[in-house]
């Protein structure tokens, strides 16, 4: 043992301050054929229409959108347009702030009309407080603006009467 | 071969905002456990489960089971396994020790829980986008579904359908709170009342912050041993007696039953209650540590795992009747409202209350009175999506 550490070399590692938004921390997932094999539900959405898979063997309608059908296992599926319209089943406000999110914003739970599909959104266009469970949503397809090249889309959903 | 099993002691690491790595505490926690059971020492354990939800992301660690191994000096010389489960984690790593002594395969587990959840305020944004991958982050998790706003519409549909108030929520939280604050390790050790939880700040209407569990750093863990070795060891012990999970292959929102009822947790509990020879819960459990990570919670569990009809839980609490002197001491511990909900430590934790509870070892003021014989844990996890029921007894029959 010796009384100091004198002679113990010293070297500096520096870590950068900021680094480029990782794969893994974007919510969103790269939509393409190259990635995903539920690209064609994206691909719809870009193209105007909110779609997911039905098993062409059992008739089940999938939400979201599947390569294997969860009831009988079938890989047979096709894909089906979603109706545009719905209701708000439930919808809360979004504070906690996850990183990559600016908050506030509306979320919510809307059964869509005619159809048993329930799915979680964000609703934008309301407060909290104008809101009432059963009124009337529809469609807005957000475009996502980078990270990266592809052009990537994802569904809201906003009062209806606000799109004038 | 199926062979009965016990708690026979434990110890919690301080629950809180620590300034503790996940190392840190899951040493505190292992020493706790060791430091109460006489006759046991980490030579001795044969299995080690671990409930951890997210090292990965919180602690930059992966593999943590034989990472607590080392930490602890357990040679873990026959089973050694991580479960991940989300908020029931801790419950998976009791449960599967449970089946291992069940089935012959070892004598001695170590369960430990734990969870390092607070990284500094700053990084707060990093903790929440973590839990909102709990449901399905491409679609439900991406439009900011973490757990306040989740539960928050769960509270909203319960409110909507049953008339349950807004007061009924608040009394939830209050009576978790008030136990919490006779319970030196836990996150929120001061009482609150109904005002001061509907003044607080609206996190995710109708929740307000006071109606949420915390972000907590934690850790416990119990010795879970078999029958045999627990009469060697102790005369008071905690035998499991019975253990049932439900799923309904859901996750996502579209596939969840009910957005105001848990039918998982009620086919969970008719399992344990069946393997248990329970016929009425209500008349038959003393004590009941579940799942409060917000106060809707445990006003839906009221009614799921079968102790008033669907509709009326508000009704049972501001009756009192989960109260310590009630019909079910519920989470006398504090509950998730109370202690935080540090995820992979909660359901250890749970557990070693009743045995706690069982040996009257608590602090006084939230002991459940009259010797309590029966109890009950309760986790559930992600979007209420799995539910996960055990039943314990001091009498083993």
């Amino acid at each position: 043992m010796t009384d100091t550490d004198d002679e113990v070399p010293r070297r500096t590692v520096t870590i950068p301050d900021r680094i480029e938004l990782p794969r893994l921390l974007d919510f969103y997932d790269l939509q393409d054929a190259d990635h995903t094999r539920i690209h064609e539900f994206y691909d719809r959405l870009r193209e105007g229409s909110l779609s997911t898979t039905q098993c062409a063997d059992c008739g089940e309608l999938h939400f979201p959108p599947r390569v294997v059908c969860p009831e009988c296992t079938s890989d047979d599926l096709e894909y089906v347009s979603l109706p545009h319209e719905g209701t708000l089943h439930a919808f809360s406000t979004v504070r906690g702030s996850p990183i990559g999110m600016d908050t506030p914003f509306g979320t919510g739970v809307v059964d869509l009309d005619g159809v048993d599909v329930q799915l979680s959104a964000r609703i934008d266009g309301a407060e909290y407080d104008d809101l009432a469970i059963g009124d009337p949503v529809s469609l807005v397809i957000t475009e996502i603006d980078g990270p990266t090249d592809q052009q990537r889309v994802f569904y809201r959903f906003e009062p209806q009467g606000d799109n004038e | 071969m199926v062979r009965n099993a016990a708690i026979v002691g434990g110890g919690h690491a301080d629950w809180g905002k620590r300034e503790a790595t996940w190392k840190d505490l899951a040493q505190e926690a292992g020493k706790a456990t060791f430091d109460d059971v006489d006759g046991l020492g980490p030579d001795d354990v044969e299995g080690l489960f671990v409930g951890a939800v997210q090292p990965e992301r919180f602690a930059f660690q992966s593999h943590v089971a034989p990472l607590a191994a080392e930490l602890l000096g357990v040679n873990a010389s026959k089973m050694i396994a991580r479960t991940e489960l989300a908020c029931a984690s801790g419950q998976a790593a009791l449960r599967y020790a449970w089946l291992a002594i069940a089935a012959g395969q070892l004598d001695v587990a170590l369960v430990l829980g734990v969870e390092k959840m607070n990284l500094g305020d700053e990084y707060m944004g990093e903790t929440q986008a973590s839990m909102t991958n709990v449901l399905d982050r491409e679609f439900d998790g991406v439009n900011g579904l973490n757990a306040p706003s989740f539960f928050s519409m769960y509270a909203q549909r319960h409110m909507h359908e049953y008339d349950t108030t807004r007061e009924q929520l608040a009394q939830v939280s209050v009576k978790n709170k008030r136990h919490a604050a006779n319970n030196p390790y836990a996150q929120f050790q001061q009482d609150v009342d109904v005002d001061d939880v509907l003044d607080s700040f609206p996190v995710a209407p109708p929740l307000c912050l006071l109606d949420c569990s915390g972000i907590t750093d934690g850790a416990a863990g119990l010795l879970l041993v078999s029958e045999e070795k627990a009469r060697e060891l102790t005369d008071t012990a905690a035998y499991v007696t019975g253990s049932g999970q439900s799923c309904m292959a859901s996750n996502s929102i579209n596939n969840l039953p009910s957005m105001s009822a848990w039918p998982q947790a009620t086919q969970a509990a008719e399992e344990a209650y069946e393997q248990a020879g329970i016929d009425d819960p209500v008349e038959e459990l003393d004590v009941a540590e579940v799942h409060d990570c917000f106060s809707i919670s445990e006003i839906i569990e009221y009614e799921d795992l079968g102790w008033v009809e669907k509709g009326e839980g508000g009704q049972f609490i501001e009756d009192g009747r989960s109260e310590l002197d009630g019909d079910i001491a519920v989470n006398p511990r504090g509950g998730l409202l109370g202690c935080g909900h540090p995820l992979g430590a909660t359901g250890v934790s749970q557990a070693l209350e009743v045995y706690k509870q069982f040996t009257g070892e608590v602090e006084s003021a939230r002991q459940v009175p009259d010797s309590p014989e029966t109890g009950l844990i309760h986790n559930l996890s992600g979007s209420g999506s799995v539910h996960s029921v055990m039943t314990l007894a001091r009498d083993p029959q």
